[in-house]
This record gives C-alpha cells, structure tokens and sequence, in this order.
C-alpha cells in the first residue's frame, strides 16, 4: 500500500490558527522593506493574537510596526525597526517612548549569533572580541552574559540562543510540502526557520514537486523545517518579494503618514476590514500591484 | 554635459578618494552615498575594490542604477549575493578594512549612537536600532558620513554607544583595539580626521561653507587651523560617472 504525501498548503487563516498561539515568541523573516511575510502578519492582527515576544531580522520595517502599531506586542528582541530613507518606525517609536512594550536591545550579532546558537541547539554562543565595547549588552542583561574562555581564561562576552515558537518566513516558490526556493537575497531568513520549533512559509508561487525535482539543489528550506505552506501571491506588499515586485513606495508613505494619524482607519481599511489576503488584494487594487512588478 | 555638483557629490569623491585599491568596503542602511563613493572608486582608481551593499548581501553590485534601499533586488546585479550570516562572518575575520558608519548622534570620539536619545530606559527620542555598528570595533578603519550637520547630531558625547569609535579617547588605548578607529567624517558642510587625542579635527570645508557655520552646527569646540583647505570639487570625469552610477539623482540629490 502506497500512502500520499502529507500537503501543508492552508489559507494564511489556517496556517495562523493553528500555529501562533498566544503569548509566543514568533519570528518574522524579511530585510528593511523586503520579503516581509505581510499576509500573515495581517492575518495576526485581524484575528488579534497577542505576541509575547516578536524577534526580528537584523532589520525590521513594516512587519514589526504593524504588529505593534496593533497593540499586539508585549515584548520585541530587535536590532532596528525603521524605513530606511523614509524615516523612523512611527509606531515602534512612540510604543517605546511612552513605555508600551518592552525592549529586549539587540544588534546585527546578537540576532545573528543567537539565531546561529538557536538552530545549532547550541547552549550559548561566544562573541568575537570587540563587541562587549557597544552598550547593547548592558541594557541587555537576559539575552548577553559572560563567561571565562576555557582555553585561555579570559573573560567573553555570550548570548542566550533564539529559538522562535513559531517563524513566519517569505519565499518566491514551494512544492505543496514546504520545500522552498529563493529568488533573490536569503537575509537571515534560512536560520531562522531553522533555529524555530514551527516554521510557516508565505510564497509567491506554488511549484511542482517536479519543479523541485530539477530545482533541488537551489532549495534553501527543506520541507522537513516547514509546518504550513500559504500561497499568497503579492503576500509581502506594501514591502517587495525579490524579483517579483518592487516595494511600494507610496503605500508606505501612505502607512507612514496614517501612524500619525489615523492609523486606526489604515487598519480598517487594509487590515481588519479585508477577510482574507484575496480581499486585501482587491482593497489595494490589483493595477496598483501590477506596476510594481520587476521586469526580468 | 553641463552639470553642477551636488553637495552629495562632493562627499561622494571624497569618500572615494578614502579608498584604496585591493580594500574590502561595508555599508548599512541608508548608504546611497557610500554605494556611489565605491562604485566610483572602482571605476576610477580602485578597480580591484570590493563592497558588500549592507543587507542584500550584494558583493560588488554594478548600481545600473543606484537604487535607494540597501536590500534592494536590483543591488542583486553583483558579483556574489551573500546571506547576513555569510555577512557576518566576514565582519567578524580581518577582512573588512572600511566600515561607512553613521547615527543620530556622533560624538567628538568618533562615536556612533543610533538607539536613543537621552536615557535609554527613558528616551526623549527612540532611534531605530545599532544594527551591525559594533563591528566598527573589528574593521579595519571607520568612515562617518552624515545626511545632515547639527548641534543634535554632532554631540560631546552620546547618549548610547552603538558604534564604538574611539571611546574616551584615552581608554582606546588600553583597550589593545583590533582596528585603527575612525579615519574620516564627511558630513554635508566640511570633513574631519582625528588629532593626536584622539578628537574630531576640522580637514576641509566644502566650497561655499564658512568657518563660523561649522562651529555654530557642531555641538563641540573646534579649534580649527590656521589656514583651512576646500574639500575638492569632482574633476569632469568623476562628475560624469557620478551622474551615470545615479542618473535619478537618489544619492546625488538626497541633501538639501
């Protein structure tokens, strides 16, 4: 008796339910406003599950400031939120400054490092010398610690590994089990599905198992990793999915200036209104997303 | 073609004429301007240059044309596309010579602050974050740019280390540090070295800028030189390559 593959596709309803339970530490993927995994974290919001711990890439944009825009964040582990030449994360920022979320301060080593800690099972990872000379572990004293270098008896600066509930991570293409390709820069993206306990995997394109076949060795993420696949096509906008489409400038202008004000009505209209990431779709209007597409 | 210089690219060639040929360059976010120094640099005198374009991972991309985020896919257009771990272990080996640097305040020291200002458990203002900034530390030399010049930026002292430059001057020392610290600051009014002590020291002025315009923008004493030297204009040729790296004007036009 020959049994069938197991298939991980589910809408982003599905994948979330499932997977993100309340209070958890969850992984977003994606760099500055690139391959963010958008259409699940709307889909945290419009179903309003709470975050204990959000860790980012060494980079966070739109991903992170939604979230906390939402009031969903109890605590983020991050090395930067902001838009780049566009400017500061407006929710990320006044969060912290009227003391609404707890900061676990990190920076492109401690997010690094920890993820290479957490996908190694690694119980704690030492630092090249030079770093202890930044204040981040000083305001960080759960995530750096120090201890004697057995070997030559000096004093290393250590941090605690990253090991995510659950990770949302964005791909261009996956076969229906959760094997998935990138079409562009990987970011940091391959060891935080590595170093979390769940992993749900956003695509552009559902391919076939052949497609991987002749693929495999450009597979980045195997399906072993992978819990639920979400085809979402256009699932990383407002921010670009890499050789797919550009980020859109104007809807994070747009998302920018409604965090001043208005950021209730943004949410209505592009989060908690649509009921699916079909419905979002429709809401940004698809001759809107059809400009942004990379020509190859 | 008739062109005028644009401030960034004068900080541009400045930047360039930093780099040596064979040298391996990083960047961040926000790093139109460095992107186009090195691009520069390799068309122009540094051939065997090498960057690595911040986030993308992008190692040598060509810039047809510059792009405006550093994790753009057209940076892609490269040599090699790195991930961030790759990214790091490079950072980590004696392989970086030149690390562009920058923040919302910038101490006398060289010293990088892009977390907060004021106390950090009570921020008057909460940055985006120190991202790869402590790596200063193992880079070879550190180059400061900055988008603007002002008393909040350019501080006595910063109000979080991110981006160790050179301390307090005279802890550096003991610290038996890997690196030489920051060699240059290139800022949109004027660049500085570094004395003997270790301290920001006026080097030129941009063409156009006074003296006293520097002093009253910078949030430190200067006890600047007798005789001042402009910062270079681009020569023809660099002027025309800048314009082809950014012919949307990202980089060339970003200060006003």
């Amino acid at each position: 008796m020959s049994l069938e593959r197991a298939k991980k596709l589910m809408t982003s309803g599905e994948a979330v339910e499932r997977f993100v339970n309340s209070g958890c530490m969850l992984g977003v993927g994606g760099m500055h406003a690139h391959n963010n995994p958008m259409a699940l974290i709307r889909e945290v919001v419009r179903r309003g599950v709470r975050v204990g711990t959000l860790v980012t890439s060494p980079s966070a944009n739109v991903n992170a400031d939604l979230l906390i825009g939402a009031g969903l964040v109890d605590e983020i582990y991050c090395s930067y939120v902001g838009f780049e030449h566009l400017g500061l994360a407006p929710n990320f920022r006044t969060a912290v400054e009227q003391k609404r979320i707890k900061v676990r301060e990190g920076d492109e080593a401690a997010v690094v490092y920890g993820l290479r800690a957490g996908m190694s099972s690694l119980p704690f990872i030492a630092l090249p010398k030079g770093l202890e000379l930044a204040d981040t572990a000083k305001v960080n004293t759960h995530d750096f610690g120090t201890t004697t270098d057995p070997f030559t008896g000096q004093t290393v600066l250590c941090l605690r590994p990253i090991k995510p509930d659950v990770s949302f991570i964005h791909c261009q293409k996956a076969d229906s089990h959760g094997n998935g390709i990138f079409e562009g820069s990987k970011f940091t993206d391959v060891d935080m599905a590595k170093a979390s306990d769940k992993v749900i995997l956003q695509v552009e394109e559902i391919v076939s198992d052949d497609y991987i076949e002749k693929n495999a060795s450009r597979v980045a993420i195997p399906a072993m990793l992978v819990d639920a696949v979400v085809h979402a096509p256009f699932g990383c906008h407002p921010t670009s999915s890499h050789s797919y489409y550009r980020y859109d400038e104007p809807h994070l202008l747009e998302y920018l200036k409604a965090c001043k004000d208005g950021f209730d009505s943004y949410l209505q209209k592009y989060v908690r209104g649509p009921k699916s990431h079909e419905e979002y779709i429709t809401v940004v209007g698809e001759h809107t997303l059809a400009n942004l597409k990379e020509a190859h | 073609m008739n062109m005028q210089a644009t401030i960034a690219d004068i900080m541009a060639v400045e930047m360039s004429h930093h780099l040596k040929n064979g040298e391996v360059a990083i960047m961040g976010a926000y790093s139109a301007i460095p992107m186009m120094a090195c691009r520069l640099a390799q068309l122009t005198h540094a051939p065997d240059l090498t960057f690595i374009a911040g986030g993308s991972g992008a190692v040598n991309p060509k810039l047809r044309p510059l792009v405006a985020s550093s994790c753009d896919w057209k940076l892609n257009t490269a040599e090699s596309v790195l991930s961030l771990s790759d990214v790091i272990d490079l950072e980590a080996r004696p392989e970086i010579d030149v690390f562009f640097a920058g923040g919302l305040q910038i101490d006398k020291f060289g010293n990088c602050n892009l977390v907060c200002v004021g106390d950090w458990a009570n921020p008057k203002l909460r940055g985006p974050g120190t991202v790869g900034l402590p790596f200063l530390s193992r880079a070879g030399r550190c180059v400061i740019y900055t988008n603007s010049h002002n008393k909040r930026l350019f501080v006595d002292k910063v109000d979080f280390m991110s981006g160790p430059g050179f301390l307090d001057g005279v802890s550096y020392g003991r610290r038996k540090p890997i690196g030489a610290g920051p060699s240059l600051v290139v800022t949109p009014l004027c660049t500085f070295g570094f004395g003997k002590e270790r301290t920001m020291k006026l080097r030129t002025l941009h063409p156009g800028i006074a003296l006293q315009q520097v002093i009253e923008n910078t949030g430190f004493a200067l006890t600047p030189p007798a005789t001042l030297p402009q910062t270079p204009m681009p020569s023809g040729e660099e002027l025309e390559l800048l314009v082809k790296i950014d012919p949307a004007g990202i980089a060339r036009n970003s200060i006003r």
